[in-house]
């Protein structure tokens, strides 16, 4: 009894040692049978990623049959998540990087092999400029960093809890570089504490010195006294509107960006003292609107068919105030109608006379059309094939 | 044989305690359209209505018809009932409340006023709420234990005024980001929604905070908020067009309702309350129209 036991064990100890021996051969013969016909020198850089390294071609790759172009087990995001597991939750968290939330991991990383560290696929610079195609690639001050493509030096790649993706929140990132008597002496009749950089300052570089912002607000380019009257750090909405009659109108509107704790509610979008534009924006209008409106950003992206200058929000928006639906500019049709004029004489009947018998409210274009982006084409809100006509056609 | 007899009572227990739960959660339903306010009995259909009151003792629903600067009476069936227009001098007005001597008070966002209209006398008058220094750009409204309760837009504070609108007491949340953007009162305490931070808070009547919680994996663009008979708290999704439902401390329970045109979806949404008689209303600026919901 005791032998046959004996030799139960023996047998189960030569099966794993043998095992342990062949797996190594056995992989390795797998990459060896893969780069018989894929020339190893196409894999093969700088930085290679893990799976390769070890010879795993099939921790990606089907060797036979596959569902994905590249005989992939997976698309997309999906097969990287399959070993990056953490990144993948923290992915999900905060804002993200737009190329990240549509799992276009590859639109930065090569999956086999790169000159760049972390795999990227163009070095740093070169991708991030790959699409953000309308950064001036030089100015007249151009910030230190930004010169040498640094751009993981303020910016988070893939996702982050402040807006642009930046590291850190508002001068808590620029005083991780700037400070000391140096930083104090640049701002000599600052009032209090230095914060808020960028109200002044483009971050990549400007045509002013101290990479001070292009365009000044008229009061501040004479002093600081209009403004802050006696030297009064915070400045309220009225001292604004004070100058700004035709936005002060606005706030007897139904619906304004009036909103908020901030005793400035103005400077939530506008730069009081410099900004790259006139009208004093703090970036562009897709990055300030949709800092407070992103889920409108997230639900219309990905859509199949989107509307051309949709990233315009004051196209068809009165952004300070308006007493039509969505502070649009104008009501339903005409604010339609002012660019497709055709539509406008020649549709399906609209106006105050055609009744949607869904609602009993007017027929307009938005009745029909989701002005910013759908899954049908001409951005209808349904089919237009059936759909979205029976919902009041019903005898059709 | 006793302990089979013990195991049989404890099954039969069990089963009468299970029939009892399930009992329950049938009684409680699934929220089902009922009625719509519907205005075209008017002659003319809502236009991108802001806000219901509702008053218990005389039954009725009133809705503000902002853009068409009208309020609108209804009975409890949803039978339309008046529209009154202050001889036309009412501009935009977003909120009302009638107190318990037949006037009414209503926010017109178009003068920025909390205005008196006193039916039987022919008398309106409105007035610009003012604390201080600090003019309040008023908002939502409630009257409770004759006090206005006002959301200065401004501040995304809650006013308390009392009957000669003067400022008594605020209502804020020192760790609200954006400030409130609704809020309502139950049993002495104010429940306030930050549309920013899409947090629900509870304050005490002396103002602390009572208790918060986060409702934004379950809401995208919170704008109103609304606490059922059961305790429940029912939050308006204004973009998704859904109504997500937690329990008083803060775990998420279900989401109901859809965005749409058709009976029973919403469609820009703005505002949530409950009726007297257990009833959810939905004022929908999108599709110009209230819904009521019961189970």
């Amino acid at each position: 009894m005791m032998v046959r036991y004996r030799s139960r064990f023996l047998l189960v100890q030569i099966v794993i040692v043998g095992l342990i021996l062949v797996l190594p051969t056995g992989v390795s013969a797998a990459s060896t049978v893969c780069f018989s016909c894929h020339k190893k020198e196409n894999f093969t850089d700088t930085y290679v990623h893990q799976p390769l390294k070890k010879g795993e071609c099939g921790s990606c790759h089907n060797p036979h049959v596959a569902h994905f172009k590249g005989l992939l087990d997976e698309k997309g995001a999906e097969l990287c998540y399959k070993c990056h597991q953490d990144a993948q939750k923290k992915f999900a968290q905060d804002l993200v990087h737009q190329p990240v939330r549509r799992g276009e991991c590859l639109s930065c990383h090569e999956p086999h092999a790169s000159g760049s560290r972390g795999l990227l696929r163009h070095g740093l610079k070169s991708t991030c400029f790959s699409c953000h195609t309308t950064l001036q690639e030089k100015y007249k001050y151009t910030h230190s960093p930004y010169t040498k493509g640094q751009c993981s030096s303020c910016h988070r790649p893939h996702q982050s809890e402040h807006a642009l993706l930046l590291k850190f929140e508002g001068e808590t990132l620029c005083f991780s570089c700037h400070q000391g008597d140096a930083l104090r002496k640049g701002h000599p009749n600052y009032p209090g504490r230095l914060r808020d950089c960028l109200s002044c300052h483009n971050p990549h570089g400007s045509s002013r010195k101290g990479i001070i912002r292009d365009v000044l607000h008229a009061p501040y380019a004479k002093g600081c006294g209009d403004c802050h009257a006696k030297g009064k750090k915070q400045v309220g909405t009225e001292v604004c509107l004070g100058c700004h009659g035709e936005v002060a109108e606005k706030t007897f509107m139904s619906h304004t960006h009036l909103s908020g704790k901030a005793v400035n509610k103005c400077v939530a979008c506008h730069s009081p003292h410099a900004a790259d534009e006139k009208t004093l924006l703090k970036g562009s209008q897709a990055q300030v609107c949709m800092g407070c409106h992103e889920d409108t950003r997230v639900r219309y992206e990905d859509t199949l068919y989107k509307h051309s200058g949709a990233e315009t929000c004051t196209e068809c928006h009165d952004v300070h105030g308006s007493n039509l639906l969505v502070m649009l500019k104008g009501d339903g049709n005409g604010i339609c109608t002012r660019c497709h004029e055709t539509q406008g004489k020649f549709t399906h009947p609209i106006g105050e006379k055609v009744i949607d018998p869904r609602t009993g409210g007017m027929v307009s274009c938005v009745t029909c059309h989701t002005p910013m982006g759908s899954d049908y084409k001409y951005e209808l809100k349904l089919s237009g094939a059936k759909d979205l006509c029976v919902q009041c056609h019903k005898s059709y | 044989m006793r302990q089979l007899y013990i195991l049989t009572k404890k099954a039969v227990l069990l089963l009468a305690v299970f029939a009892g739960m399930t009992t329950t959660v049938q009684a409680a339903g699934q929220w089902q359209w009922q009625v719509t306010l519907d205005a075209s009995t008017s002659g003319k259909a809502m236009d991108m209505p802001s806000a219901l009151y509702v008053d218990g003792d005389k039954q009725r629903y009133y809705v503000v018809d902002s853009g068409n600067n009208r309020l609108l009476s209804f009975d409890r069936d949803g039978k339309f009932l008046h529209a009154f227009t202050a001889e036309g001098s009412l501009q935009r007005p977003f909120d009302m409340v009638r107190d318990e001597d037949g006037i009414f008070w209503v926010v017109e966002k178009g003068k920025n006023s909390l205005t008196a209209i006193d039916v039987a006398a022919k008398s309106i008058t409105p007035r610009v709420l003012r604390d201080g220094d600090h003019t309040i750009v008023a908002d939502r409204l409630t009257l409770e234990n004759n006090l206005f309760y006002v959301l200065d837009a401004s501040r995304g504070d809650i006013a308390v005024l009392n009957k000669e609108l003067v400022v008594e007491k605020w209502f804020s949340c020192a760790d609200c980001s954006g400030g409130f953007v609704d809020f309502k009162i139950v049993k002495g305490t104010v429940w306030a929604l930050d549309r920013s931070a899409k947090n629900i808070v509870q304050l005490a009547a002396d103002g602390s905070l009572k208790s918060s919680f986060s409702v934004g994996e379950h809401a995208a663009f919170p704008v109103s908020m609304a606490v059922g008979p059961s305790g429940f708290v029912y939050v308006l999704d204004r973009h998704e067009g859904i109504i997500a439902v937690f329990d008083a401390g803060g775990s998420y329970k279900y989401s109901f309702l859809s965005g749409g045109q058709m009976r029973g979806q919403l469609h820009f949404p703005v505002e949530i309350d409950f009726d007297p008689w257990g009833r959810l209303c939905v004022v929908e600026e999108g599709n110009s129209r209230v819904e009521v919901f019961g189970r």
